[in-house]
């Protein structure tokens, strides 16, 4: 009944266009109301909006956000991506490439999807328009390679899993990401290299290779705003979080002083445009925490998992539901408190299918990570499109091939277990 | 926070905690539940949110002064904010020993602390074991309060923690939870202080190098219940939740107890050294914390549990 | 009608100038916290707080300031398909659930959350001040949302200026 009122409420104000932040938060209100009083309801919810975004890691979108503005319009962006052409740019579908590799690179260190998206897409988007993909696409494939991050270490989420898990090493998970999150990079730009080619794009526009050496020298105090965010948070001097703050002083330091392509002028626009960004992504976080709330204190995953669970005892089948519930589930819930849920609930059942729990902990987060980029709600999307300004609709077409994608490097890692154990085997940390 | 299943007639109130299902605390909270269900022969139950689904502590804090949750489980620490008298237990070197600590919470001021927080609409239960909090680092050896000179010390999000570290000579230094494990293996910051069971859960000692073992803190967990659920309760009902709480902090004291120890062991087996500290030179360098309490109003509360002490 | 029209160009300069301030002040204080654990014996403890109120802040009040500018995602498949009456009425519908919205979540419980804060005295656990303060940010975007969502309901008339209006 109360996922009935719930999923039935949201899909029809989905359906009329009313906002999808108000919608979640409408249709956990009209939940709500069948268990809890009035006033507590309506206070609890209010609270829920402020303290779904009160929180320090958070920050690095609205950092890198203004990051990628800074380097788009000051001049870094362009630098980047001309050495970025020289290097890729007689390859078909080059620039795609580049995002790809660079969402992975930024999701590693970095540890976030979302802080991800909004660093690289905030200027790789404009940067891929502009050699002529479309944006839908650009923004497609920013968001999904973005997500590699969690499994690439350092990883937010597998240190929670480790928690929840109660006894993974969180050392063992973050080497047992690595392989996983390569293979994933790679599907994804297999599934990017057959939409370039079914869309008929081109290789990226006349590029000299001779260009080579001014092109790196023009880059090069660019390339340092890499150095200095990866050197700083491996060295030590910062936490993920606090690059972002970094990144966008470095970049402005580059921006007014050095390429003197920004006045201070143009700082207002800037910092304008990155609160509507923050304020847009930051108001649907707190919306699907709120949402995510009710369905702990429902408990409606339990619920839908033990009604699917109890249908079968063949192992295979059990996976497979298993697989198919973390699917369904992470396209509504956050991967945090879907993590912190499912954990308790699936492990106990993975490690009777004799599957390790360090190989079902990367599986859940593989899977869920997929989650994070399908509406109607997944954080990723949402920062996704509001840096790339398209549509949810707009981004459909494009982005099934790389759903697709990933969904293979989960079978794979499914059928696998040697994807995510051999590394942890191999320096003996299982 | 609460209310009836109409179809078996099961009076229901809901508890939320930040802690782990593995965590000796949960274990301790889901026997409070049955002895609960068993004393009042299944008429009353407990739903657990473990591991923050529903909130971190202050923000479950608030949801109980809403009127949406019914229960929690949370660190007196975390409880400073709502009831200013449980800053008190964030003094180092409050109790002289395990006795004094105990014969404190069992006794009238432990009564009292727990009703301290009816203004705020918090009726305390009871306490929990949550050990003695230590120091444990990543690179330097730290002996004395000498050592802890310029080591950046990650602290709790509280002014009394902070100024603790700082008055002992290290840098307190604020990082969230969620990113703690990282800076430590990073370097943004050279230690961080917990008990030894959190130590253990949170996997710091995979990336910490030495632990101290001078237990600067005994902050009790604390188990609230909302005014708005506990008036609504009759008397038997407020007896059957009140003795099973008895039985559950004897049951979770033994539990913490053992869990302390297996953490103690594994993370020496995972070849942390463990180190033994003169706590005496630890208690001299805090006194200054204690005069600058002079004419505040934990004086007369830190006096009487300090003489609660000496008596033994 | 003629006084909303006079507000709404004043208000929205005051937002936007308080909320491009917060962005800077926000990166200045993390900047902050990284420097002081180099140079200050003692590093910043407030910052991190900090930091978090004003992102709270910023949140609440810019989504209610992109709600005017139609900025917040949702899905135009099916709003796109249809006739233009049809189309004005299911926007109407729109706005007026946004405002319901508002008014109860944000003003009511909002209202109500703020009250409780500062009734039962928490205080945030660094810098002590009144979490009330905190939260008085969530009745005020939902006055914003309402006074917005009044404005869109009456400029919402004509199909031709529906594109933009267009939740
Ligand atoms: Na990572
Ligand atoms: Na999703």
């Amino acid at each position: 009944m109360t996922s009935l009122v719930l999923f039935g409420v949201f899909f029809i104000l989905l359906l009329i266009n009313v906002p999808i932040a108000v919608s979640i938060i409408v249709a956990t209100l009209a939940t709500m109301l069948l268990t809890i009083d009035t006033l507590p309801a309506l206070t609890t919810l209010a609270q829920r909006l402020a303290v779904g975004v009160d929180s320090f890691a958070l920050l690095a979108i609205p950092f890198f956000v203004l990051s990628g503005y800074l380097m788009g319009q000051g001049g870094i962006a362009v630098r980047l991506i001309e050495f970025a052409k020289v290097l890729v740019g007689k390859l078909p579908g080059g620039l795609a490439f580049v995002n790809i590799i660079s969402c992975a690179l930024f999701g590693s260190i970095s540890g976030s999807a979302v802080a991800a998206t909004s660093a690289v897409g905030g200027f790789m988007v404009p940067a891929m328009e502009k050699e002529g993909y479309n944006r839908p696409f650009s923004t497609a494939v920013t968001v999904t390679a973005a997500t590699t991050g969690m499994l690439i270490p350092p990883s937010n989420i597998l240190i929670i899993y480790s928690l929840a898990s109660g006894g993974v090493s969180i050392a063992a998970l973050f080497i047992a990401g690595y392989l996983p999150g390569l293979l994933v990079t790679a599907f994804l730009m297999m599934g990017a290299a057959f939409y370039i080619k079914r869309a008929g794009i081109a290789a990226d526009s006349n590029i000299e290779v001779g260009k080579f050496w001014p092109s790196l020298f023009g880059a090069i105090p660019c390339l340092f705003l890499i150095v200095l965010i990866i050197g700083g948070i491996i060295g030590g001097l910062f936490t993920p979080t606090e690059a972002g703050a970094i990144a966008v002083l470095y970049s402005l330091v580059l921006a007014l002083g050095v390429y003197k392509e920004l006045s201070v002028r143009d700082l207002y626009p800037i910092l304008l445009k990155t609160v509507g960004t923050t304020a847009i992504v930051m108001f649907l976080i707190g919306a699907s925490a709120s949402m995510s709330w009710l369905m702990s204190y429902e408990e409606i995953p339990q619920a839908i998992s033990n009604s699917l669970l109890s249908v079968s005892e063949n192992t295979i089948i059990i996976l497979l539901i298993m697989n198919l519930i973390l699917l369904a589930v992470g396209t509504f819930m956050d991967v945090t408190p879907a993590v912190l849920i499912f954990t308790p609930i699936f492990l106990p059942i993975a490690e009777m299918l004799n599957i390790s729990p360090l190989h079902f902990g990367i599986m859940m987060i593989l899977n869920l990570s997929i989650g994070l980029c399908t509406p109607p709600v997944g954080s990723v999307l949402f920062v996704g499109c509001s840096i790339g300004k398209v549509s949810i609709s707009e981004i459909m077409k494009p982005i099934l091939p790389l759903y697709v994608a990933m969904i293979f490097a989960l079978a794979l890692t499914i059928i696998f277990p040697e994807i995510s154990e051999f590394l942890p085997k191999l320096l003996g940390l299982i | 926070g609460c209310g009836t299943d109409t179809e078996d007639e099961t009076y229901i109130i809901r508890l939320g905690h930040q802690l782990d299902i593995n965590h000796p605390v949960h274990k301790g909270l889901v026997f409070l539940k049955e002895e609960l269900e068993r004393r009042s022969n299944g008429s009353m139950s407990i739903v657990i949110y473990p591991s923050s689904q529903v909130g971190d502590e202050r923000e479950v804090l608030e949801l109980i002064q809403i009127g949406s949750m019914g229960m929690t489980k949370v660190s007196a620490s975390a409880l400073e904010s709502f009831v200013p008298e449980m800053k008190v237990f964030s003094l180092p070197y409050l109790f002289n020993n395990q006795e004094h600590y105990w014969k404190t919470l069992n006794g009238n001021v432990g009564k009292e602390l727990l009703a301290a927080g009816q203004p705020y609409r918090f009726k305390g239960l009871g306490y929990f074991d949550a050990g003695s909090r230590s120091f444990y680092t990543t690179k330097k050896q730290v002996v004395t309060p000498d050592d802890l000179q310029g080591q950046k010390i990650r602290v709790m999000n509280s002014q009394t923690a902070v100024s603790m570290v700082n008055t002992m000579g290290g840098a307190a230094t604020p990082v969230s939870w969620g990113e703690l494990y990282t800076s430590l293996q990073q370097g943004v910051v050279d230690g961080a202080e917990n008990n030894l069971p959190s130590f253990y859960y949170s996997k710091h000692y995979e990336v910490s190098q030495y632990l101290i073992l001078d237990e600067h803190t005994s902050i009790p967990d604390v188990i609230i219940i909302g005014t708005h659920v506990w008036e609504q309760l009759n008397a038997e009902q407020q007896k059957w939740l009140e003795e099973s709480m008895l039985a559950a902090t004897d049951f979770q004291r033994e539990l913490w107890a053992e869990s302390t120890l297996e953490s103690l062991e594994v993370v020496k087996k995972a070849g942390v050294e463990v180190i033994e500290a003169d706590k005496s030179v630890f208690q001299e360098s805090v006194l200054p914390v204690y005069e600058s309490l002079k004419g505040s109003d934990l004086e007369a509360l830190v006096k009487q549990i300090k003489s609660l002490g000496v008596e033994q | 009608m003629k006084t909303l029209s006079g507000i709404i160009p004043t208000l929205n300069k005051a937002l936007r100038v308080l909320l491009a301030t917060m962005m800077a002040l926000l990166v200045l204080n993390v900047t902050w916290q990284v420097i002081t654990r180099f140079v200050l014996p003692h590093p910043s403890s407030f910052t991190e707080e900090l930091a978090r109120f004003f992102l709270i802040w910023i949140s609440l009040l810019g989504s209610a300031y992109a709600f005017h500018t139609h900025s917040h995602l949702g899905f135009d498949y099916l709003t796109k398909k249809m006739q233009s009456n049809a189309a004005v009425t299911t926007a109407k519908l729109g706005y007026v659930l946004v405002i319901l919205f508002a008014l109860g979540v944000l003003v009511i419980g909002g209202v109500n959350l703020t009250y409780i804060t500062f009734l039962l005295k928490q205080e945030s656990p660094v810098l002590g001040i009144p979490m009330g303060y905190v939260y008085l940010v969530v009745p005020i975007s939902g006055c914003l949302f309402i006074l917005y969502g009044v404005w869109g309901l009456i400029e919402v008339k004509d199909p031709s200026n529906l594109r933009e209006h267009a939740l």
